[in-house]
């Protein structure tokens, strides 16, 4: 408890909010690991108070809290001394992980420390408490709706039966403990003094700690409401002024909101903004980001991440290469058999329609590579550099793009099918092949085309001759942004 | 989704390793990597400077072309090049 006192009294002389919120957690530090279990033996839950009132309040602390400002002190001390006293005794009870308690300690400490805000006891600059309060609350909360769920629950002090346990909500510690974390948003968010001394510094951290939370309770809609609350706040100081940890994971939650409305170009806006603040060294954080950020890139700037980028993150490496490869190639049944392949993963990560998407790309491709082989009107054989200058022939009859696709849609499966019969994929021996597997209709084909074309797309310029049977492709820019 | 998506974890497990003794195992520790490990976590530093940030460390070449250059070359282009021959030759009979 010394080492309490004596940090209280310094960070209230000096106005440290950091070494203040320090005196609150309900853990000890790494290079201490009895800190917490010091403190709690150093009294008891009954002489807390007076032991508190003697030394943080008495004249010889040499710091001058009013009396309201230091009652309110020695409540949320005496709150966190009880939490304190249940981690500990939590920690004692080998084998038995019930945060329910826990939890219930903490959320009261967290409730005296808004108390003492909303009574105006507490200054700005000890936010940090609020902070500390808000994160540990969560984690205790998600710690004990784990141990509900697991359907192990130690005590039926109350009769309650499992039917009625399981139709409580399955996180109904955490939908609680989100309804007092906006209760410090809110203190944070009304406060009207001045900016240097106002609680507006609290904001970004405040929100991030909503935003995980209802992430984890999958309510979105909850985390809009956040963010039209912060847009008409006034007078919240710029986002260079707040520490990059606490902006990066604003962007990045920023980010997850648009791409699941799938606004992808503000979402790829807040991503890379998330990413370039990051810390260079917090891989994970690093691979969140990017999962998300590449398949924006795909539908907004048609790029695909580059093996440097995906280098460090092996898992990235995994879930993009295969498709990005094939996106490349024009290789349709490659890329629906990467899909497939990452179908878990993608779906679980909220990007499998997305990443479907980039199909178009795929497709792209591929009718580029008959453009590409339909040569120069002049010449025949495209590759001819000589021949560069000559128009390419934008005249291209359907029928080709229609084997195109079916061959595309086919020659993975002879490249899978190694074992046996893969007689038919030997095309270049000029036997007989058949596209038969493959089959596409003439009016899908048509279909395809023309969502290439459509403008919004910007995939493919020019026109489907339907009479003619053919695509008339634009002579300067028949794929945009691809160099021919 | 998050029962469907366990669904097919649970299928996959059963389709790639049917004779384990341990998929309950597997399971279980998927499912506490999939709770974990999306969650976007704590810095353990508050604030740095720009030099540690990741726009510094150098971001040059992170993003490439979607499509493979103009090289009509690749063993794909050749077997269209083949089949459309083909599909020309047999209309021009």
């Amino acid at each position: 408890m010394d080492l309490l006192v004596q940090n209280f009294l310094v960070a209230q002389s000096t106005g440290q909010g950091h070494l203040l919120s320090a005196t609150l957690l309900p853990e000890s530090p790494q290079d201490d690991p009895n800190r917490l279990r010091r403190l709690t033996s150093s009294s008891t839950v009954h002489d807390i108070e007076s032991d508190l009132r003697s030394s943080l309040l008495s004249t010889r602390s040499g710091i001058h809290l009013n009396k309201a400002e230091g009652n309110a002190w020695i409540d949320v001390y005496v709150s966190y001394f009880r939490a304190a006293t249940e981690v500990v005794a939590l920690s004692e009870r080998h084998g038995n992980s019930d945060h329910t308690s826990v939890y219930d300690a903490w959320k009261e400490m967290a409730n005296t420390l808004i108390r003492g805000y909303s009574s105006g006891h507490f200054q700005a600059w000890t936010i940090p408490c609020l902070y500390v309060a808000g994160r540990y609350l969560r984690i205790f909360a998600i710690k004990a709706d784990r141990h509900a769920r697991s359907g192990k629950p130690v005590t039926y002090g109350s009769g309650m039966s499992g039917d009625i346990t399981s139709s409580i909500s399955k996180n109904e510690k955490l939908e609680d403990a989100a309804r007092v974390i906006n209760r410090i948003f809110q203190l944070c968010i009304s406060d009207r003094a001045s900016i240097e001394n106002s609680r507006k510094w609290g904001l970004y951290y405040a929100t991030n700690l909503l935003f995980k939370t209802y992430f984890k309770l999958n309510s979105i809609s909850l985390s809009k409401n956040i963010l039209r609350a912060l847009s008409v706040s006034v007078d919240t100081p710029p986002e260079s002024a707040f520490p990059r940890s606490q902006i990066s994971t604003f962007h990045y939650y920023n980010g997850i909101i648009a791409f699941l409305d799938e606004d992808y170009p503000t979402a790829e806006t807040h991503l890379t903004q998330s990413l370039n603040l990051c810390h260079k060294l917090a891989t994970h954080n690093k691979e969140l980001i990017l999962t998300y950020l590449i398949p924006c890139h795909l539908l907004t700037t048609h790029t695909l991440p580059s093996a440097t980028l995906l280098a460090p993150f092996p898992r990235l490496q995994k879930l993009f290469q295969p498709l990005a490869e094939c996106i490349k190639r024009g290789d349709l049944s490659g890329f629906d058999s990467a899909l497939a392949q990452g179908e878990e993963e993608f779906v679980k990560r909220r990007i499998y329609l997305t990443l479907e998407r980039g199909r178009d790309i795929a497709l792209r491709n591929l009718f580029r590579k008959v453009f590409l082989l339909g040569g120069f009107i002049d010449g025949g054989g495209g590759e001819d550099t000589e021949q560069a200058a000559k128009p390419r022939r934008t005249r291209i009859p359907i029928h080709e793009f229609e084997t195109a696709i079916a061959l595309s849609m086919d020659s993975h499966n002879h490249r899978l099918n190694k074992n046996g019969n893969n007689n038919n994929s030997k095309l270049s021996n000029g036997t007989t092949t058949k596209l038969s597997r493959a089959k596409i209709d003439r009016d899908e084909v048509e279909c395809l085309l023309a969502n290439m074309i459509y403008k919004f797309q910007n995939l493919m310029k020019g026109y489907i001759a339907q009479t003619a049977g053919m695509v008339v492709l634009s002579k300067g820019a028949a794929f945009p942004g691809t160099g021919v | 989704m998050a029962s469907s998506s366990s669904a097919a974890e649970t299928a996959k497990l059963q389709d790639h390793k049917p004779d384990s003794s341990t998929p309950n195992k597997d399971a279980e520790k998927q499912a506490i990597t999939l709770e974990e490990d999306d969650e976007f976590e704590d810095f353990p530093v508050e604030d740095w400077g720009p030099e540690d940030t990741e726009v510094a460390s150098g971001s040059a070449h992170l993003w490439e072309e979607s499509w493979d250059d103009d090289d009509t070359s690749d063993d794909f282009s050749k077997q269209l090049k083949e089949e459309l021959d083909k599909v020309k030759a047999g209309r021009e009979k």
